[in-house]
């Protein structure tokens, strides 16, 4: 910005600085991360409470981990989506965010790409801890794991910015969020949860092809329709 | 506008007064008593068509929803807040009819089945939509939300449906592709009869809800101005 009439950036680069500001605020303050990774860490020891080592290796730990897994990420990452707006609600900063000359659906994707880098730090935290505490190996399932984990967290994090952002508008938190995203997220949860058992148990993931591809049916619907109608959630 | 808006209420009252009777004579006096069932398969009459017209909401409320977001025309999102709020008592009295019948006939009061999980989502959908409209600073930033949540579910509803057809089944299919009809007479034309009633009667609710939005609409700009002259 030299004073003339400096040419707004395109729709990615915008999107871009979006992400990267909320990545290096995030850099600097580590809040979310400490928060997320403590919480999802304290989920973890209640759920060992909750259905202790050996009720889970009875059932077989194929069948009880995903759901733990699943929950776990689910509740740390509503906080997650949570803050990431509350950062635009510091010194009215939403204003200055919705007026810069950008496209309106770029604001959305640069947090969506933020909330998602975030979300993947987490889980790389969080997949060893629940190998550890529950006594699964995912060393040998590794590649089809992170996959599923990570096709399902793509549109979990499309629908968590897009919720998070009416539940910032409307001024308030988790409770809120966790209402609205949870029921709304159901067929990714069922998805994510069935796949993710395919893939502890080693089974192929050619055999989850209609789970697959619903969830990236999902995850394209889920970026499309709020780039469409994110600029409603940052009008005044 | 309002005189034919008043001619097609009346027209609707006077429509579901006199054939809500008619339905009920059809399903308590003319239609058969199912075999196996007995008396408990009345309940069929109500709740096959109180679902439909539930379903029949979330596709007015994905209209409503579109609509505002387009046009921003008050008009759309009173269709909106209309469809929410009567869809919600239908899924609702969906909710309370389903395990009445569901214990008799299947021995259970409730199952995780793709129609009844898909029901119980849409409740809470519906309740979640209506909650953040109420958490709203002004009407408008509460139309707003209110649409933005509200294309969202009615685009999730279907494949809420879907996943969890997949994950798991059990609703008895009546009216199946390539089957033939297996209901009595009697109880089709009940069945269609009752249909009817249901649909006009979501018809006059929502005509009456849509009303009831334009006239706080007008009282809070009157308010409004009132305060301004002061």
């Amino acid at each position: 910005m030299n004073g003339s009439l400096a040419r707004p950036p395109g729709f990615f680069a915008a999107a871009m600085i979006v992400a990267r500001k909320d990545l290096r605020i995030e850099g600097r303050t580590k809040e979310t991360l400490l928060a997320t990774v403590l919480f999802a860490l304290v989920e973890l020891v209640v759920f060992g409470f909750a259905f202790d080592l050996d009720t889970i290796r009875r059932m077989g730990p194929e069948k009880v981990v995903p759901g733990l897994l699943w929950l776990t990420l689910a509740f740390s990452a509503i906080v997650g989506f949570t803050r990431s707006f509350r950062l635009e609600r510091a010194r009215e900063a939403l204003i200055a965010v919705a007026l810069a000359p950008i496209d309106r659906g770029a604001v959305f994707v640069g947090k969506w790409m933020a909330n998602l880098a975030l979300l993947f730090m987490l889980e790389a935290v969080l997949l060893p801890l629940v190998a550890l505490f529950f006594d699964v190996n995912i060393v040998g399932v590794a590649g089809p794991l992170v996959l599923v984990v990570a096709v399902h967290t793509v549109g979990l994090a499309a629908l968590g910015t897009l919720f998070g952002a009416v539940v910032s508008r409307l001024g308030r938190g988790e409770a809120l969020l966790a209402t609205l995203l949870l029921p709304a997220a159901t067929p990714l949860f069922l998805s994510a949860v069935h796949c993710t058992a395919s893939a502890l148990a080693a089974t192929p993931l050619a055999v989850e092809r209609k789970w697959l591809l619903l969830t990236v049916g999902l995850d394209v619907l889920y970026v499309l329709v709020a780039v469409l109608i994110f600029d409603a959630i940052l009008e005044e | 506008m309002q005189r034919l808006y008043d001619v097609l209420r009346a027209a609707l009252l006077a429509a579901t007064a006199a054939l809500m009777p008619v339905a009920l004579y059809l399903i308590f006096v003319n239609a058969p008593e199912e075999k196996v069932m007995g008396a408990v398969q009345k309940i069929f009459y109500f709740h096959v068509p109180i679902a439909a017209v539930t379903f029949l909401s979330v596709f007015v409320l994905l209209a409503g929803a579109v609509g505002y977001l387009w046009t921003r025309r008050a008009g759309w999102d009173h269709l909106s807040i209309a469809s929410a709020e009567v869809g919600l008592v239908f899924c609702t009295l969906v909710l309370i009819t389903g395990p009445i019948w569901a214990k008799p006939a299947w021995g259970v009061w409730w199952t995780w089945e793709a129609k009844l999980t898909t029901t119980l989502i849409l409740w809470l959908l519906l309740a979640g939509i209506l909650l953040s409209r109420a958490y709203a600073s002004s009407p408008e930033q509460g139309a707003r939300v209110a649409s933005v949540l509200g294309v969202v579910a009615a685009l999730d509803v279907p494949i809420i449906y879907k996943a969890v057809d997949w994950w798991r089944g059990q609703h008895p299919i009546v009216f199946g592709a390539g089957k033939t009809n297996p209901l009595a007479p009697g109880m089709m034309s009940a069945l269609k009869v009752s249909m009817l009633v249901f649909v006009l009667l979501y018809a006059l609710l929502v005509a009456a809800r849509m009303r009831l939005a334009a006239l706080e609409d007008r009282l809070a700009a009157l308010e409004d101005a009132a305060w301004r002259s002061q």
